[in-house]
Protein backbone atom coordinates (compact mmCIF):
# COMPACT_ATOMS: atom_id res chain seq x y z
CA UNK A 1 0.00 0.00 0.00
CA UNK A 2 1.83 3.08 -1.21
CA UNK A 3 0.10 6.40 -1.05
CA UNK A 4 2.63 9.17 -1.61
CA UNK A 5 6.29 9.41 -2.49
CA UNK A 6 8.72 9.00 0.36
CA UNK A 7 10.70 11.86 1.81
CA UNK A 8 14.02 10.56 0.57
CA UNK A 9 15.20 10.33 -3.03
CA UNK A 10 18.43 9.24 -4.67
CA UNK A 11 20.24 11.64 -6.96
CA UNK A 12 21.53 9.50 -9.87
CA UNK A 13 24.12 12.14 -10.68
CA UNK A 14 25.75 11.82 -7.28
CA UNK A 15 25.20 8.17 -6.30
CA UNK A 16 28.31 6.12 -6.98
CA UNK A 17 26.69 2.80 -6.14
CA UNK A 18 28.55 2.08 -2.92
CA UNK A 19 26.51 0.11 -0.41
CA UNK A 20 26.74 2.31 2.68
CA UNK A 21 23.05 3.28 2.64
CA UNK A 22 21.89 -0.22 1.88
CA UNK A 23 23.79 -1.63 4.84
CA UNK A 24 22.65 1.15 7.16
CA UNK A 25 18.95 0.92 6.33
CA UNK A 26 17.06 -0.52 9.30
CA UNK A 27 14.25 -2.02 7.23
CA UNK A 28 16.48 -3.32 4.42
CA UNK A 29 14.65 -1.12 1.95
CA UNK A 30 17.62 -0.24 -0.29
CA UNK A 31 19.14 -2.26 -3.12
CA UNK A 32 22.07 -1.05 -5.17
CA UNK A 33 21.62 -2.07 -8.78
CA UNK A 34 23.60 -0.75 -11.72
CA UNK A 35 25.54 1.56 -9.41
CA UNK A 36 22.42 3.27 -8.17
CA UNK A 37 20.72 3.01 -4.79
CA UNK A 38 17.01 2.29 -5.21
CA UNK A 39 14.64 2.73 -2.28
CA UNK A 40 11.75 0.31 -1.87
CA UNK A 41 8.64 2.35 -1.10
CA UNK A 42 6.92 -0.48 0.71
CA UNK A 43 9.68 -0.92 3.26
CA UNK A 44 10.95 2.64 3.72
CA UNK A 45 10.04 4.30 7.02
CA UNK A 46 11.62 7.66 6.12
CA UNK A 47 13.95 7.54 9.09
CA UNK A 48 16.70 9.27 7.12
CA UNK A 49 19.42 6.85 8.19
CA UNK A 50 20.49 6.61 4.54
CA UNK A 51 21.02 10.36 4.33
CA UNK A 52 23.40 10.16 7.27
CA UNK A 53 25.15 7.12 5.85
CA UNK A 54 25.77 8.59 2.41
CA UNK A 55 29.18 10.18 2.02
CA UNK A 56 28.32 11.58 -1.42
CA UNK A 57 25.27 13.66 -0.57
CA UNK A 58 23.37 11.49 -3.03
CA UNK A 59 20.27 10.92 -0.94
CA UNK A 60 18.28 14.06 -0.45
CA UNK A 61 15.09 14.97 1.39
CA UNK A 62 12.07 15.99 -0.64
CA UNK A 63 11.32 19.38 0.87
CA UNK A 64 9.01 22.19 -0.15
CA UNK A 65 10.34 24.88 -2.47
CA UNK A 66 9.99 28.67 -2.10
CA UNK A 67 7.58 28.55 -5.04
CA UNK A 68 5.18 26.55 -2.86
CA UNK A 69 4.76 29.60 -0.63
CA UNK A 70 3.25 31.53 -3.51
CA UNK A 71 0.34 29.12 -3.74
CA UNK A 72 -1.14 30.59 -0.58
CA UNK A 73 -2.55 33.98 0.40
CA UNK A 74 -1.08 33.79 3.88
CA UNK A 75 1.87 31.71 4.99
CA UNK A 76 2.90 30.48 8.43
CA UNK A 77 6.23 28.98 9.44
CA UNK A 78 5.84 26.39 12.20
CA UNK A 79 9.38 25.71 13.41
CA UNK A 80 10.43 22.51 15.09
CA UNK A 81 11.75 23.35 18.56
CA UNK A 82 15.04 22.01 17.28
CA UNK A 83 15.40 25.16 15.19
CA UNK A 84 15.80 27.21 18.40
CA UNK A 85 18.67 24.91 19.36
CA UNK A 86 20.76 25.67 16.27
CA UNK A 87 22.11 28.95 17.58
CA UNK A 88 24.25 30.08 20.48
CA UNK A 89 23.27 31.83 23.68
CA UNK A 90 22.85 35.27 22.13
CA UNK A 91 20.06 34.17 19.80
CA UNK A 92 16.90 33.54 21.76
CA UNK A 93 13.72 32.07 20.20
CA UNK A 94 12.21 35.55 19.72
CA UNK A 95 15.00 36.44 17.31
CA UNK A 96 14.72 33.13 15.49
CA UNK A 97 10.99 33.71 14.97
CA UNK A 98 11.65 37.29 13.88
CA UNK A 99 14.32 36.18 11.44
CA UNK A 100 12.11 33.47 10.02
CA UNK A 101 9.54 36.07 9.02
CA UNK A 102 12.21 37.90 7.02
CA UNK A 103 12.53 34.78 4.86
CA UNK A 104 9.08 35.35 3.40
CA UNK A 105 6.57 33.94 5.86
CA UNK A 106 3.68 36.13 6.96
CA UNK A 107 3.90 34.82 10.49
CA UNK A 108 5.56 32.23 12.68
CA UNK A 109 3.92 29.94 15.16
CA UNK A 110 5.65 28.40 18.15
CA UNK A 111 4.68 24.87 19.25
CA UNK A 112 6.44 24.59 22.63
CA UNK A 113 3.26 25.34 24.56
CA UNK A 114 1.40 22.70 22.56
CA UNK A 115 4.12 20.20 23.49
CA UNK A 116 3.42 20.94 27.12
CA UNK A 117 -0.33 20.54 26.50
CA UNK A 118 0.18 17.17 24.85
CA UNK A 119 2.36 15.97 27.74
CA UNK A 120 -0.43 16.92 30.08
CA UNK A 121 -3.04 15.24 27.88
CA UNK A 122 -0.87 12.11 27.74
CA UNK A 123 -0.80 12.02 31.53
CA UNK A 124 -4.57 12.22 31.63
CA UNK A 125 -4.85 9.50 28.99
CA UNK A 126 -2.48 7.17 30.85
CA UNK A 127 -4.41 7.54 34.09
CA UNK A 128 -7.59 6.40 32.34
CA UNK A 129 -6.21 3.83 29.91
CA UNK A 130 -6.66 0.12 30.45
CA UNK A 131 -3.66 -0.90 28.39
CA UNK A 132 -2.09 -2.68 26.65
CA UNK A 133 1.07 -1.50 28.36
CA UNK A 134 3.44 0.15 27.89
CA UNK A 135 1.88 2.92 25.85
CA UNK A 136 4.16 4.28 23.15
CA UNK A 137 4.44 7.90 22.02
CA UNK A 138 3.53 8.77 18.43
CA UNK A 139 5.81 11.82 18.38
CA UNK A 140 8.45 10.27 16.11
CA UNK A 141 6.76 9.36 12.81
CA UNK A 142 9.53 6.92 11.92
CA UNK A 143 8.78 4.99 15.11
CA UNK A 144 5.11 4.83 14.11
CA UNK A 145 6.05 3.56 10.62
CA UNK A 146 8.41 1.00 12.11
CA UNK A 147 5.61 -0.30 14.31
CA UNK A 148 3.24 -0.47 11.34
CA UNK A 149 5.52 -2.61 9.24
CA UNK A 150 7.56 -4.54 11.78
CA UNK A 151 5.62 -4.60 15.05
CA UNK A 152 1.94 -4.57 14.07
CA UNK A 153 1.05 -6.14 17.42
CA UNK A 154 2.18 -2.95 19.13
CA UNK A 155 -0.28 -0.70 17.30
CA UNK A 156 -2.76 -0.88 20.21
CA UNK A 157 0.07 0.42 22.43
CA UNK A 158 0.33 3.70 20.52
CA UNK A 159 -1.01 6.72 22.40
CA UNK A 160 -4.01 7.95 20.38
CA UNK A 161 -3.09 11.60 20.88
CA UNK A 162 -2.10 13.70 17.89
CA UNK A 163 1.37 15.28 17.75
CA UNK A 164 1.97 18.86 18.94
CA UNK A 165 2.99 20.03 15.45
CA UNK A 166 -0.28 18.88 13.87
CA UNK A 167 -2.42 20.12 16.74
CA UNK A 168 -0.72 23.52 16.67
CA UNK A 169 -1.26 23.80 12.92
CA UNK A 170 -4.88 22.74 13.26
CA UNK A 171 -5.57 25.31 15.95
CA UNK A 172 -3.73 28.17 14.28
CA UNK A 173 -5.27 27.54 10.88
CA UNK A 174 -8.73 27.54 12.36
CA UNK A 175 -8.15 30.79 14.25
CA UNK A 176 -6.38 32.53 11.39
CA UNK A 177 -9.20 31.71 9.00
CA UNK A 178 -11.67 33.32 11.39
CA UNK A 179 -9.46 36.32 12.22
CA UNK A 180 -8.52 37.14 8.65
CA UNK A 181 -11.63 36.03 6.84
CA UNK A 182 -9.67 33.49 4.81
CA UNK A 183 -10.67 30.09 3.61
CA UNK A 184 -8.54 27.55 5.54
CA UNK A 185 -7.14 26.33 2.22
CA UNK A 186 -5.75 29.80 1.47
CA UNK A 187 -3.43 29.51 4.45
CA UNK A 188 -0.13 27.73 3.89
CA UNK A 189 1.46 26.22 6.98
CA UNK A 190 5.04 24.99 6.63
CA UNK A 191 6.97 23.02 9.20
CA UNK A 192 10.66 23.78 9.61
CA UNK A 193 11.82 20.22 10.06
CA UNK A 194 14.83 18.52 11.59
CA UNK A 195 14.13 15.21 9.85
CA UNK A 196 12.74 13.36 6.86
CA UNK A 197 10.24 11.36 8.89
CA UNK A 198 8.15 14.45 9.56
CA UNK A 199 8.23 15.42 5.87
CA UNK A 200 6.66 12.10 4.99
CA UNK A 201 4.19 12.36 7.87
CA UNK A 202 2.91 15.55 6.26
CA UNK A 203 2.62 13.86 2.83
CA UNK A 204 0.99 10.70 4.13
CA UNK A 205 -0.05 11.15 7.73
CA UNK A 206 -1.00 8.33 10.07
CA UNK A 207 -3.87 8.96 12.44
CA UNK A 208 -5.14 11.80 10.26
CA UNK A 209 -6.99 11.90 6.97
CA UNK A 210 -4.82 14.81 5.87
CA UNK A 211 -2.08 16.77 7.57
CA UNK A 212 -2.85 20.23 8.90
CA UNK A 213 0.54 21.25 7.53
CA UNK A 214 1.09 21.99 3.85
CA UNK A 215 4.77 21.21 3.53
CA UNK A 216 8.16 21.34 5.17
CA UNK A 217 11.48 23.08 4.77
CA UNK A 218 14.59 21.48 6.20
CA UNK A 219 16.45 23.30 8.95
CA UNK A 220 19.57 22.81 6.81
CA UNK A 221 17.84 24.60 3.92
CA UNK A 222 16.83 27.71 5.85
CA UNK A 223 19.76 27.93 8.25
CA UNK A 224 22.14 30.05 6.16
CA UNK A 225 19.55 32.63 5.16
CA UNK A 226 18.10 32.68 8.64
CA UNK A 227 21.48 33.34 10.22
CA UNK A 228 21.99 36.23 7.82
CA UNK A 229 18.56 37.64 8.60
CA UNK A 230 19.17 37.40 12.34
CA UNK A 231 22.51 39.17 12.05
CA UNK A 232 21.08 41.83 9.78
CA UNK A 233 18.04 42.62 11.92
CA UNK A 234 18.35 42.50 15.72
CA UNK A 235 14.56 42.54 16.14
CA UNK A 236 12.78 39.99 18.26
CA UNK A 237 9.22 38.65 18.20
CA UNK A 238 7.18 38.06 21.31
CA UNK A 239 8.03 34.93 23.25
CA UNK A 240 5.06 35.20 25.57
CA UNK A 241 3.60 31.97 24.23
CA UNK A 242 6.76 29.93 24.59
CA UNK A 243 6.69 27.22 27.23
CA UNK A 244 10.18 26.64 28.63
CA UNK A 245 9.06 23.21 29.81
CA UNK A 246 7.73 22.38 26.36
CA UNK A 247 11.07 23.32 24.78
CA UNK A 248 12.55 20.14 26.17
CA UNK A 249 10.56 18.09 23.65
CA UNK A 250 13.31 18.86 21.17
CA UNK A 251 15.53 16.34 22.87
CA UNK A 252 15.08 12.74 23.89
CA UNK A 253 13.75 12.65 27.43
CA UNK A 254 11.94 15.95 27.05
CA UNK A 255 8.55 14.44 26.62
CA UNK A 256 8.59 12.40 29.83
CA UNK A 257 10.33 15.19 31.73
CA UNK A 258 7.21 17.31 31.50
CA UNK A 259 4.87 14.47 32.49
CA UNK A 260 3.58 13.65 35.93
CA UNK A 261 3.65 9.88 35.45
CA UNK A 262 7.17 8.74 36.27
CA UNK A 263 6.80 5.08 35.32
CA UNK A 264 8.25 5.96 31.94
CA UNK A 265 11.41 5.60 29.89
CA UNK A 266 13.05 7.20 26.89
CA UNK A 267 14.45 4.96 24.17
CA UNK A 268 17.07 6.63 22.03
CA UNK A 269 18.18 5.60 18.59
CA UNK A 270 17.10 2.94 16.17
CA UNK A 271 19.15 0.11 17.64
CA UNK A 272 17.67 0.60 21.09
CA UNK A 273 14.18 1.07 19.70
CA UNK A 274 14.44 -2.32 17.97
CA UNK A 275 15.87 -3.87 21.14
CA UNK A 276 13.00 -2.59 23.28
CA UNK A 277 10.21 -3.27 20.77
CA UNK A 278 11.43 -6.82 20.21
CA UNK A 279 11.10 -7.38 23.92
CA UNK A 280 7.75 -5.68 24.35
CA UNK A 281 6.45 -7.79 21.50
CA UNK A 282 7.76 -11.00 23.00
CA UNK A 283 6.49 -10.12 26.46
CA UNK A 284 9.80 -9.76 28.31
CA UNK A 285 9.56 -6.01 28.82
CA UNK A 286 6.82 -5.31 31.31
CA UNK A 287 5.77 -3.04 34.11
CA UNK A 288 6.10 0.33 32.35
CA UNK A 289 3.35 2.83 31.59
CA UNK A 290 4.87 4.89 28.82
CA UNK A 291 7.73 4.87 26.35
CA UNK A 292 9.05 7.86 24.50
CA UNK A 293 11.01 6.49 21.56
CA UNK A 294 13.08 8.20 18.88
CA UNK A 295 14.76 6.80 15.81
CA UNK A 296 17.41 9.54 16.11
CA UNK A 297 19.73 8.93 19.05
CA UNK A 298 19.34 12.34 20.67
CA UNK A 299 15.70 12.81 19.79
CA UNK A 300 14.69 15.56 17.36
CA UNK A 301 17.86 17.59 17.98
CA UNK A 302 19.68 14.66 16.36
CA UNK A 303 17.71 14.82 13.10
CA UNK A 304 19.62 14.45 9.83
CA UNK A 305 18.49 17.86 8.58
CA UNK A 306 20.06 19.92 11.37
CA UNK A 307 23.21 21.99 11.57
CA UNK A 308 24.36 22.23 15.19
CA UNK A 309 24.51 18.50 15.81
CA UNK A 310 22.80 16.77 18.67
CA UNK A 311 25.28 17.44 21.45
CA UNK A 312 25.49 21.20 21.04
CA UNK A 313 21.78 21.40 20.29
CA UNK A 314 20.96 19.52 23.48
CA UNK A 315 23.08 21.88 25.46
CA UNK A 316 21.47 24.88 23.75
CA UNK A 317 17.94 23.68 24.51
CA UNK A 318 18.72 22.98 28.15
CA UNK A 319 20.34 26.37 28.46
CA UNK A 320 17.35 28.06 26.80
CA UNK A 321 14.80 26.33 29.00
CA UNK A 322 16.75 27.36 32.07
CA UNK A 323 17.15 30.97 30.96
CA UNK A 324 13.46 31.22 30.24
CA UNK A 325 12.53 30.03 33.70
CA UNK A 326 12.05 26.28 33.12
CA UNK A 327 8.36 26.57 33.90
CA UNK A 328 5.14 25.40 32.42
CA UNK A 329 2.86 27.83 30.63
CA UNK A 330 -0.22 25.68 30.35
CA UNK A 331 -3.26 25.63 32.59
CA UNK A 332 -4.54 22.21 33.49
CA UNK A 333 -8.21 23.20 33.26
CA UNK A 334 -7.59 24.21 29.66
CA UNK A 335 -6.12 20.78 28.88
CA UNK A 336 -9.03 19.04 30.56
CA UNK A 337 -11.64 20.99 28.67
CA UNK A 338 -9.85 20.34 25.36
CA UNK A 339 -9.63 16.65 26.26
CA UNK A 340 -13.38 16.57 26.80
CA UNK A 341 -13.85 18.14 23.37
CA UNK A 342 -11.62 15.39 21.90
CA UNK A 343 -9.30 18.07 20.57
CA UNK A 344 -6.22 15.88 21.08
CA UNK A 345 -7.61 12.67 19.59
CA UNK A 346 -6.07 11.15 16.51
CA UNK A 347 -8.66 11.27 13.78
CA UNK A 348 -8.22 7.96 12.04
CA UNK A 349 -7.07 4.49 12.93
CA UNK A 350 -3.38 3.67 12.58
CA UNK A 351 -3.22 0.40 10.66
CA UNK A 352 -0.65 -2.31 10.19
CA UNK A 353 1.21 -2.29 6.89
CA UNK A 354 1.78 -5.90 6.14
CA UNK A 355 5.12 -6.36 4.50
CA UNK A 356 4.90 -8.79 1.61
CA UNK A 357 5.02 -12.44 2.60
CA UNK A 358 6.93 -14.83 0.34
CA UNK A 359 3.64 -15.79 -1.32
CA UNK A 360 -0.06 -15.49 -0.55
CA UNK A 361 -0.60 -19.21 -0.97
CA UNK A 362 0.65 -21.23 1.99
CA UNK A 363 2.11 -24.14 0.03
CA UNK A 364 3.84 -21.80 -2.36
CA UNK A 365 5.19 -19.71 0.50
CA UNK A 366 6.55 -22.82 2.20
CA UNK A 367 8.20 -23.94 -1.03
CA UNK A 368 9.84 -20.53 -1.38
CA UNK A 369 10.95 -20.55 2.24
CA UNK A 370 12.63 -23.94 1.73
CA UNK A 371 14.28 -22.62 -1.40
CA UNK A 372 15.45 -19.55 0.49
CA UNK A 373 16.87 -21.62 3.37
CA UNK A 374 18.72 -23.81 0.87
CA UNK A 375 20.14 -20.80 -0.93
CA UNK A 376 21.31 -19.34 2.33
CA UNK A 377 23.31 -22.50 2.97
CA UNK A 378 25.28 -21.76 -0.19
CA UNK A 379 25.81 -18.06 0.31
CA UNK A 380 29.02 -16.97 2.06
CA UNK A 381 27.25 -15.29 5.03
CA UNK A 382 29.75 -12.45 4.93
CA UNK A 383 27.01 -9.88 4.49
CA UNK A 384 29.37 -7.82 2.32
CA UNK A 385 26.47 -6.26 0.39
CA UNK A 386 28.49 -6.24 -2.83
CA UNK A 387 25.54 -7.96 -4.55
CA UNK A 388 23.41 -4.90 -3.93
CA UNK A 389 21.33 -6.41 -1.13
CA UNK A 390 22.36 -5.47 2.41
CA UNK A 391 23.13 -9.04 3.52
CA UNK A 392 23.08 -12.66 2.38
CA UNK A 393 19.67 -13.40 3.84
CA UNK A 394 18.11 -10.50 1.98
CA UNK A 395 19.80 -11.64 -1.24
CA UNK A 396 18.31 -15.11 -0.77
CA UNK A 397 14.95 -13.47 -0.20
CA UNK A 398 15.32 -11.34 -3.32
CA UNK A 399 16.32 -14.39 -5.38
CA UNK A 400 13.31 -16.49 -4.44
CA UNK A 401 11.06 -13.54 -5.17
CA UNK A 402 12.65 -13.26 -8.61
CA UNK A 403 14.31 -9.90 -7.96
CA UNK A 404 17.93 -11.04 -8.01
CA UNK A 405 20.03 -13.95 -9.14
CA UNK A 406 22.61 -16.13 -7.43
CA UNK A 407 25.33 -14.84 -9.74
CA UNK A 408 24.89 -11.42 -8.14
CA UNK A 409 27.01 -12.82 -5.30
CA UNK A 410 30.68 -12.13 -5.95
CA UNK A 411 31.75 -15.15 -3.91
CA UNK A 412 29.55 -17.44 -5.93
CA UNK A 413 30.99 -15.98 -9.13
CA UNK A 414 34.52 -16.40 -7.82
CA UNK A 415 33.87 -20.05 -7.14
CA UNK A 416 32.61 -20.40 -10.68
CA UNK A 417 35.77 -18.81 -12.03
CA UNK A 418 37.89 -21.11 -9.94
CA UNK A 419 35.92 -24.00 -11.35
CA UNK A 420 34.67 -25.24 -8.03
CA UNK A 421 31.46 -27.17 -8.49
CA UNK A 422 30.10 -25.38 -5.49
CA UNK A 423 26.49 -25.20 -6.47
CA UNK A 424 23.98 -27.10 -8.43
CA UNK A 425 22.31 -23.86 -9.41
CA UNK A 426 24.38 -22.88 -12.41
CA UNK A 427 27.76 -23.21 -10.77
CA UNK A 428 29.06 -25.80 -13.20
CA UNK A 429 28.70 -24.17 -16.55
CA UNK A 430 31.91 -22.11 -16.39
CA UNK B 1 9.24 -38.98 21.18
CA UNK B 2 11.21 -41.35 23.42
CA UNK B 3 10.88 -43.70 26.35
CA UNK B 4 9.93 -40.79 28.55
CA UNK B 5 6.67 -40.38 26.68
CA UNK B 6 4.41 -39.02 29.39
CA UNK B 7 1.02 -40.46 30.07
CA UNK B 8 -2.10 -38.86 31.36
CA UNK B 9 -2.47 -38.70 35.11
CA UNK B 10 -5.50 -40.65 36.32
CA UNK B 11 -7.55 -37.74 37.49
CA UNK B 12 -6.96 -35.38 34.56
CA UNK B 13 -9.26 -35.83 31.60
CA UNK B 14 -7.24 -35.28 28.47
CA UNK B 15 -8.96 -33.35 25.73
CA UNK B 16 -9.28 -34.91 22.31
CA UNK B 17 -5.91 -34.99 20.61
CA UNK B 18 -5.30 -31.75 18.68
CA UNK B 19 -5.74 -31.54 14.96
CA UNK B 20 -3.93 -34.00 12.86
CA UNK B 21 -3.47 -33.29 9.21
CA UNK B 22 -0.87 -33.07 6.55
CA UNK B 23 2.19 -31.36 7.99
CA UNK B 24 3.39 -28.95 5.33
CA UNK B 25 6.32 -27.57 7.27
CA UNK B 26 8.06 -28.61 10.42
CA UNK B 27 10.84 -27.10 12.47
CA UNK B 28 12.12 -27.88 15.93
CA UNK B 29 13.74 -25.66 18.50
CA UNK B 30 15.61 -26.61 21.63
CA UNK B 31 14.85 -24.67 24.79
CA UNK B 32 17.20 -24.88 27.77
CA UNK B 33 16.04 -24.53 31.37
CA UNK B 34 17.22 -21.41 33.19
CA UNK B 35 18.38 -19.82 29.94
CA UNK B 36 16.73 -16.49 30.65
CA UNK B 37 19.18 -14.75 28.36
CA UNK B 38 17.51 -16.28 25.32
CA UNK B 39 14.00 -16.32 26.72
CA UNK B 40 11.42 -15.58 24.05
CA UNK B 41 13.74 -16.17 21.12
CA UNK B 42 12.10 -19.35 19.88
CA UNK B 43 8.70 -17.65 20.00
CA UNK B 44 10.16 -14.72 18.06
CA UNK B 45 11.64 -17.03 15.41
CA UNK B 46 8.36 -18.84 14.96
CA UNK B 47 6.65 -15.50 14.57
CA UNK B 48 9.12 -14.44 11.86
CA UNK B 49 8.56 -17.71 9.99
CA UNK B 50 4.78 -17.42 10.09
CA UNK B 51 4.93 -13.82 8.88
CA UNK B 52 6.86 -14.95 5.81
CA UNK B 53 4.27 -17.64 5.24
CA UNK B 54 1.47 -15.06 5.14
CA UNK B 55 -0.39 -16.24 8.23
CA UNK B 56 -3.04 -13.75 9.36
CA UNK B 57 -1.88 -11.29 11.99
CA UNK B 58 -4.42 -12.39 14.56
CA UNK B 59 -3.46 -16.06 14.34
CA UNK B 60 0.20 -15.13 14.68
CA UNK B 61 -0.55 -12.90 17.64
CA UNK B 62 -2.45 -15.59 19.54
CA UNK B 63 0.10 -18.26 18.77
CA UNK B 64 2.96 -15.98 19.80
CA UNK B 65 1.41 -15.30 23.19
CA UNK B 66 1.00 -19.05 23.76
CA UNK B 67 4.51 -19.81 22.48
CA UNK B 68 6.09 -17.23 24.72
CA UNK B 69 4.29 -18.50 27.82
CA UNK B 70 5.22 -22.09 27.03
CA UNK B 71 8.83 -21.19 26.29
CA UNK B 72 9.17 -19.28 29.56
CA UNK B 73 7.59 -22.18 31.42
CA UNK B 74 10.39 -24.41 30.17
CA UNK B 75 13.03 -21.85 31.06
CA UNK B 76 11.64 -21.38 34.54
CA UNK B 77 10.67 -24.92 35.48
CA UNK B 78 12.15 -27.59 33.21
CA UNK B 79 15.62 -28.92 32.39
CA UNK B 80 15.18 -28.66 28.65
CA UNK B 81 12.57 -29.12 25.98
CA UNK B 82 12.01 -29.66 22.33
CA UNK B 83 9.55 -27.30 20.74
CA UNK B 84 8.05 -28.50 17.51
CA UNK B 85 6.34 -26.18 15.08
CA UNK B 86 4.07 -27.95 12.60
CA UNK B 87 2.34 -25.97 9.89
CA UNK B 88 -0.86 -27.66 8.75
CA UNK B 89 -3.04 -26.51 5.84
CA UNK B 90 -5.36 -24.46 8.07
CA UNK B 91 -3.62 -24.41 11.41
CA UNK B 92 -0.38 -24.29 13.31
CA UNK B 93 0.35 -26.95 15.90
CA UNK B 94 3.01 -26.48 18.54
CA UNK B 95 4.24 -29.23 20.80
CA UNK B 96 6.50 -28.72 23.79
CA UNK B 97 8.00 -31.91 25.22
CA UNK B 98 10.14 -31.17 28.23
CA UNK B 99 12.28 -33.08 30.65
CA UNK B 100 11.93 -31.87 34.18
CA UNK B 101 10.03 -31.89 37.40
CA UNK B 102 6.61 -32.31 35.80
CA UNK B 103 3.34 -30.97 37.15
CA UNK B 104 1.83 -33.00 40.03
CA UNK B 105 -1.63 -31.45 39.81
CA UNK B 106 -2.54 -30.21 36.34
CA UNK B 107 -6.05 -29.13 37.32
CA UNK B 108 -4.50 -26.88 39.99
CA UNK B 109 -1.92 -25.47 37.58
CA UNK B 110 -4.62 -24.69 35.05
CA UNK B 111 -6.35 -22.33 37.45
CA UNK B 112 -5.48 -18.67 37.10
CA UNK B 113 -3.38 -17.34 39.92
CA UNK B 114 -1.84 -20.65 40.93
CA UNK B 115 1.90 -20.63 40.55
CA UNK B 116 4.98 -22.28 41.98
CA UNK B 117 7.24 -19.43 40.81
CA UNK B 118 10.07 -18.39 43.09
CA UNK B 119 10.40 -14.80 44.32
CA UNK B 120 13.23 -14.30 41.77
CA UNK B 121 10.93 -15.28 38.91
CA UNK B 122 8.21 -13.01 40.25
CA UNK B 123 10.70 -10.17 40.42
CA UNK B 124 11.18 -10.60 36.68
CA UNK B 125 7.49 -10.15 36.10
CA UNK B 126 6.65 -13.84 35.81
CA UNK B 127 4.84 -16.19 38.13
CA UNK B 128 1.43 -14.56 38.09
CA UNK B 129 -0.06 -18.01 37.61
CA UNK B 130 -1.46 -17.12 34.22
CA UNK B 131 0.86 -19.13 32.00
CA UNK B 132 -1.07 -22.31 31.25
CA UNK B 133 -4.51 -20.67 31.33
CA UNK B 134 -3.18 -18.03 28.95
CA UNK B 135 -1.94 -20.68 26.52
CA UNK B 136 -5.29 -22.38 26.60
CA UNK B 137 -7.15 -19.10 26.15
CA UNK B 138 -5.12 -18.12 23.11
CA UNK B 139 -5.29 -21.46 21.35
CA UNK B 140 -8.14 -23.30 19.66
CA UNK B 141 -7.15 -26.76 20.85
CA UNK B 142 -5.09 -27.57 23.88
CA UNK B 143 -3.86 -30.67 25.67
CA UNK B 144 -1.39 -31.30 28.43
CA UNK B 145 0.01 -34.36 30.15
CA UNK B 146 2.70 -34.71 32.72
CA UNK B 147 4.63 -37.21 34.81
CA UNK B 148 6.25 -36.01 37.99
CA UNK B 149 10.05 -36.12 37.80
CA UNK B 150 9.91 -37.01 34.12
CA UNK B 151 8.39 -34.13 32.22
CA UNK B 152 5.45 -32.42 30.65
CA UNK B 153 4.07 -32.51 27.13
CA UNK B 154 2.02 -29.60 25.98
CA UNK B 155 0.30 -29.37 22.64
CA UNK B 156 -1.87 -26.63 21.24
CA UNK B 157 -3.30 -25.59 17.91
CA UNK B 158 -4.21 -22.21 16.51
CA UNK B 159 -6.45 -22.27 13.47
CA UNK B 160 -5.76 -19.78 10.71
CA UNK B 161 -9.32 -18.52 10.87
CA UNK B 162 -9.94 -19.91 14.31
CA UNK B 163 -12.83 -18.73 16.39
CA UNK B 164 -10.64 -19.12 19.47
CA UNK B 165 -13.35 -20.77 21.48
CA UNK B 166 -11.29 -20.31 24.62
CA UNK B 167 -11.27 -16.52 24.40
CA UNK B 168 -13.16 -14.45 26.94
Amino acid sequence: MIDRPHAVATDPGKCIGCVACSQACPTKAIRVRNDLAAIDDELCIDCGTCIEACAYDAIRPRTSSPADLRKFKYTVAVPSLTLYAQFGDDVLPGRVLHGLRQLGFDETYDISWMCEMVASATDAFLSESKGPWPKISVTCPAVVRLIQIRYPDLIPNLVPIETPRELAAKLRRRRLAAERGLDPSEIGMFFITPCTAIIHSIESPEGLEASYLDGAFAITDVYGQLLKAIKHDPGSDSTEMISPRGLRWAMAGGEISSMRNANTITVRGLRDVVYVFDRIESGTFQGLDFIEAYICPGGCVGGQLTVAGRYLAQRNIRQLARRMGDQGAVKEEKVRSLLRDHFFDIESEIRARQVRPLARDLRQAIALKREKDALLEHLPRKDCAACGAPDCETLADDIVRGNAKLADCVFVRLEELEGKPALQQGGDDA
Amino acid sequence: MNADEPTTPRDEPLEPHPAEGEVLYKETFRIIGNDFEHGGEAAARVKAILKQLAFPTDAIRRLSIANFEAEMNVIMYADDAEMELAVLPDAVRVTFADHGQGIPDIAWAMQEGNSTATPEMRARGFGAGLGLPNIKRNSDEFSISSIVSVGTTLCYVVYVNGSNRGAQ
